[in-house]
């Protein structure tokens, strides 16, 4: 409609100037498109990759609203100026109130909150919850165990994972974007620390047990926390739990004085076989019957009992030291 | 799967973040409904917005709803997922029966499910609970202290009857129907 009306006025233009009658006829390929594509994505390529917009930055962003169906998309009622605290970095409401400060904003209205409080309540309580869940869960594993086993839950990049896939990335108030690492796993533990403070610690209690134990599921435990000097742990382990002295066995070897040499060795303890394992020597395969020994008297074997996520801690079990 | 799909990202069907195994949080993150306020192809996205949003809202709570009315263009659908997805969907001359269909198919999916090809329906990642087999496992009790190299166990398991012992057999069934004195006769090639 447009094309033929474009026509009609060229072709009335033409004619009011008195010229004599000429056709125009409109080009249906538009001869530009292509060379403008061609420029635009060169001049993107010369500009290298650049870094994502900010979400927060679009058109169709309601921080409100976010920070409401944060929490309802958790199943948890947050009080919204404490969600909003717990989103706010420090080194970014610094930088925001000197800002302010230069456009000249009084200095009572200068100060904005940030998370640093909230991180460290949130801190204490994650890691309060999850060494009473692990005790609980795992009462075999000795105390070096756990502590490795709940620095792995409780690390950066555990934490980092869970924040990132609750969708903090969004909303955190971070001088960087995308948010580090530190930023997303702290942003979580202030996320619990404002839960604990809007609705009580109980609930906080269940949000790391459901976000932050259930990454335990289907894990290796071996592969967290492996035994440094694994015959003598088992030596130990053996006098305090009246196993009796554990013993190295040859079970069976095939390949002797070849490149291709296997032994198989069983660890016993009063005539009962505690574990068993493999090796290119007799060393390492007594080593690794040390290590399946091990977790058999520990119960972390990989077709143990899967844990229970529902369980439900009573609040005077977690040590809130 | 045709061609156009060999380059599509592939993948197995997983729960992110062990959904569901603490608690179920809904994968759709936000969803903006972009539509055209007077253009016939916006219709069914009208129809939608005026009869239906408030009461999706109201019921899902954890997903952000934005509307955003532009003009003269196609009426379009755009969920974020969690896990940093985003899906864009036209609904060009859709009816509202229809664009609550699609908004049901994206807040139950966990990610962009039309920009993944499925390599299998089912994921584990503990593919076998009783571990691998080794040559040690389950071994005979005989085996135990069995001497090598040995006789007995170099041989093949099934030699097969060969043709002389065949015969022989079969003329030894002979002899048995016969009597003794085919056995003579025997001796007496032998012999020869």
């Amino acid at each position: 409609m447009s094309s033929l009306r474009s026509v009609v006025g060229i072709l009335s233009l033409t004619r009011s100037l008195g010229c004599p009658i000429t056709v125009q006829t409109h080009r249906h390929i538009k001869r530009w498109v292509a060379p403008t594509l061609r420029e635009l994505a060169h001049r993107q390529k010369k500009l290298g990759p650049q870094k994502p917009e900010p979400r927060a930055g679009f058109v169709e962003w309601n921080e409100r609203s976010e920070l409401f169906a944060f929490g309802k998309r958790l199943g948890e009622s947050f009080q919204l100026p404490l969600l909003q605290r717990a989103f706010t970095e420090k080194a970014f409401a610094r930088v925001e109130e000197e800002k302010r400060r230069k456009l000249g904003i009084e200095e009572n209205d200068l100060h904005i909150l940030d998370n640093e409080d909230l991180v460290e309540k949130g801190r204490h309580i994650s890691k309060a919850y999850v060494e009473a869940f692990l005790q609980h869960q795992m009462p075999k594993v000795p105390k070096e165990g756990l502590v490795e086993i709940s620095n792995h839950l409780l690390s950066t990049d555990t934490l980092a994972h869970v924040s990132s896939h609750l969708g903090t990335k969004d909303l955190i108030h971070s001088t960087e974007y995308p948010p580090s690492k530190e930023s997303l796993a702290e942003s979580l533990q202030a996320v619990i620390g404002a839960l604990a403070d809007s609705s009580g610690v109980e609930r906080a209690f269940l949000f790391v047990r459901d976000f932050i134990c259930t990454q335990l599921n289907q894990k290796d435990l071996l592969d967290i926390w492996t035994p440094e000097e694994p015959l003598q742990l088992l030596e130990k382990i053996c006098a305090e739990r009246k196993l009796g002295d554990p013993e190295p066995r040859l079970l069976g070897d095939c390949g002797k004085n070849t490149v291709l040499a296997a032994y198989q060795v069983g660890i016993y303890g009063n005539r009962q076989l505690l574990g068993q394992g493999f090796g290119e020597d007799v060393q390492t395969a007594t080593e690794t019957a040390a290590i399946d020994a091990l977790q058999r008297i520990f119960d972390t074997h990989e077709n143990r009992r899967p844990f229970d996520f529902g369980l439900q801690l009573e609040t005077q079990n977690v040590r809130l030291a | 799967m045709s061609n156009s799909h060999l380059f599509l990202k592939s993948g197995f069907p997983r729960a992110p973040l062990q959904n569901g195994l603490g608690r179920y949080v809904c994968q759709l993150q936000r969803i903006t409904l972009k539509f055209c306020k007077n253009n016939g192809s916006s219709r069914g996205m009208r129809d939608f917005i005026e009869n239906h949003l408030l009461d999706f809202a109201k019921e899902n709570p954890g997903i952000v709803v934005y509307v955003k009315p532009r003009r003269h263009r196609t009426p379009v659908l755009v969920g974020e997922y969690l896990n940093g997805d985003r899906e864009w969907l036209s609904c060009r001359n859709s009816t509202q029966e229809e664009i609550s269909k699609w908004i049901d198919l994206l807040k139950t999916q966990n990610g962009s499910s039309s920009s993944l090809r499925l390599r299998k329906m089912w994921h584990t990642d503990v593919p076998s609970i009783q571990g691998p087999w080794t040559p040690f496992l389950l071994r005979s009790p005989e085996a135990q202290d069995q001497k090598y190299p040995s006789e007995e166990s170099s041989k093949p398991l099934d030699i097969p009857q060969t043709a002389t012992e065949k015969l022989i057999e079969l003329f030894r069934q002979q002899q048995l129907e016969a009597g003794e004195s085919a056995n003579e006769v025997l001796s007496k090639k032998r012999a020869e």
